[in-house]
């Protein structure tokens, strides 16, 4: 289906390449099949992003990866099989994911939707002062990364703009500490400007602390930016897979986001 | 006795009574706002625990170690609820969680009948006689008694809901479900938290209320309605709100029955469905609700 191209420009591929490992994953809604077999790997330390026209599966294909839609196939984080695990579950295994629409505590504060962040980490080990010192430490490692979220920390999350929810959102995932972190349209409803920062800061925490990155975006130039591999979803199927400057550089995305089926044959 | 000294008697004894509608609307709003659910049967576990009370006490228990013996029985028994009646019908319509509470309602009523019988007991009053005089208003120890009792119940809920993390994760699980169980938060057991917290203070109500209404497995009945009427002035998903609403209904009740001579003391029960009707016409959301509630 989709090409093993291996190149120089993997940037951030590490000796473990099938860290997230994807096969022949089906997935849908009732009687609505949207994913048709999936084939594609994320390694260790690499931003992953999933493009693709609306309805292609790109938030189905997340949805199954953290276990909020059931799906077929086999999908294993660094050996261990996901599918078939509640979001609870896959959130303990580390999978992190952002969902759309932000889904933030609206009634906390910003602070106590962090702290639920790092509920999973403090509920696994003993509440010693220990624990307490490294939750602390993570609230300062979030609020380096925006430091927004700590002007508003004692403010209800309900009241912070759409791009601070945002950021509050990512902050909280990476609470948990997570070995894989799942963006599902981070720039929805978001002016540019502040998706533009928010994908520094995905680029930034990816630099710094190794986390690997499954993003879904409808703006593909911001997504690719950041992105060392990129996977171009049509109609449920891969239709495009390969270092992201070169899907880039590919006129045929352009294509894929008119709609037009590329490489017939391809698209089933 | 001035007219002043006999309205604020009048409502002395309503924030009394008050306070005892309080902590069963505590109860009620506890579970709407963890889990969506209006609870029809939260009075008739209220009466169920009281008749452990009883029982305990029967044996020769002191009623100070009966109490909280009662309470971690209700708190089980909650969670027991939740997992074996709520839980199966969880994702079912609105409906038909309505109809299980009342389908629990009336078969938690006839199990207390089997197990105690229809028959009238009494129960003991664990605050002692006499009371106090305030500037000509008489406070009797037992109104006092279960005024301190229900603060005391309101901090410890504030307690643990403001700072505790389990409260955090709680209230993040009411909040939002769907991004509590993506942080890991297994909402099932929140849940069931829920449920054992609700009935524990519904115990309260229960315990609270027994000395004065006689324990009979329709004690509860009448409380139940002012509950309703308590929850819903205050707001239903206001802890805070069923608190101010129970005092206030309570009072209105107490004054109604004394100085309207049309409701006297029989029709006082119509006092809190004018107020359930008023405040759906006026302001559905209660006093301290919010309007949109939003759950997904």
């Amino acid at each position: 289906m989709s090409e093993a191209t291996t190149g120089p420009t993997e940037a951030g591929a590490s000796a473990e390449p099938d860290f997230l490992k994807v096969s022949d994953l089906h997935a849908g809604y009732g009687q609505a099949r949207v994913l048709q077999g999936l084939d594609f790997t994320v390694a260790r330390g690499e931003v992953c992003a999933i493009l693709g026209p609306n309805g292609a599966g790109k938030t189905t294909t997340l949805r199954a990866l953290c276990g909020m839609v059931r799906g077929r196939g086999s999908v294993t984080l660094n050996g261990t099989e996901l599918l078939g695990r509640s979001p609870e579950q896959a959130a303990r295994l580390g999978v992190a994911h952002v969902p759309e629409g932000r889904g933030t505590f609206n009634d906390l504060t910003v602070e106590e939707n962090l702290r639920i962040g790092a509920h999973v980490r403090t509920g696994r080990r003993r509440r010693g002062r220990a624990e307490r010192a490294a939750v602390a430490a993570d609230l300062e490692r979030i609020y380096g990364y925006f430091p927004k979220l700590r002007q508003r920390s004692r403010q209800a999350a309900g009241s912070l703009s759409g791009g601070e929810q945002q950021m509050l959102a990512i902050g909280r995932a990476l609470m948990l500490r997570p070995s894989l972190l799942l963006l599902d349209e981070p720039s929805l409803g978001l002016a540019p400007l502040v998706t533009r920062e928010l994908f520094e800061i995905v680029r930034a925490v990816n630099e710094e602390e190794r986390t690997t990155v499954v993003v879904v975006e409808q703006n593909a130039q911001l997504a690719l930016d950041v992105a060392h591999r990129a996977h171009v979803l049509e109609a449920g199927r891969l239709v495009l897979s390969g270092p992201a400057d070169r899907i880039r550089e590919d006129g045929q995305v352009a294509e894929v986001y008119l709609g037009v089926s590329v490489r017939a044959g391809k698209g089933g | 006795m001035s007219a002043v000294t006999e309205v604020l008697q009048q409502v002395v004894e309503g924030v009394g009574s008050g306070a005892v509608y309080a902590s069963l609307a505590l109860a009620l709003v506890l579970i709407h706002r963890f889990t969506g659910i209006v609870n029809f049967a939260q009075g008739e576990l209220a009466m169920i625990s009281t008749y452990v009370a009883w029982q305990l006490v029967a044996s020769g228990m002191s009623f100070w170690l009966a109490l909280p013996v009662t309470l971690v029985v209700s708190f089980a028994g909650g969670m027991l609820v939740e997992r074996l009646v709520i839980r199966p019908v969880r994702n079912a319509p609105e409906l038909t969680t309505v109809i299980v509470t009342v389908g629990l309602f009336i078969f938690v009523n006839a199990l207390a009948g089997l197990i105690w019988s229809f028959t009238v007991k009494d129960f003991p009053q664990p605050f002692p006689d006499g009371g106090m005089d305030l500037a000509g208003v008489r406070v009797d120890w037992s109104t006092l008694g279960i005024i301190a009792v229900v603060a005391l119940v309101m901090g410890l809920l504030y307690l643990l809901f403001q700072h505790t993390s389990v409260g955090l994760v709680m209230r993040a699980a009411a909040c939002n479900a769907v991004s509590a169980r993506l942080s890991g938060i297994r909402v099932g057991r929140v849940l069931m938290l829920g449920w054992g917290l609700a009935a524990t203070v519904g115990a309260v109500s229960g315990v609270l209320v027994a000395p004065v209404l006689f324990l009979e497995p329709n004690m509860m009945g009448g409380v139940l309605i002012y509950a309703f009427a308590a929850a819903t002035l205050g707001g239903f998903d206001s802890p805070v709100g069923a608190v101010v609403g129970g005092l206030l209904v309570g009072v209105a009740e107490t004054l109604a029955g004394a100085y309207v001579d049309v409701i006297g003391a029989d029709l006082k029960v119509g006092v809190p469905l004018v107020i359930i009707l008023a405040v759906l016409l006026m302001r559905p959301q209660g006093l301290f609700g919010r309007a949109a509630v939003e759950r997904t």
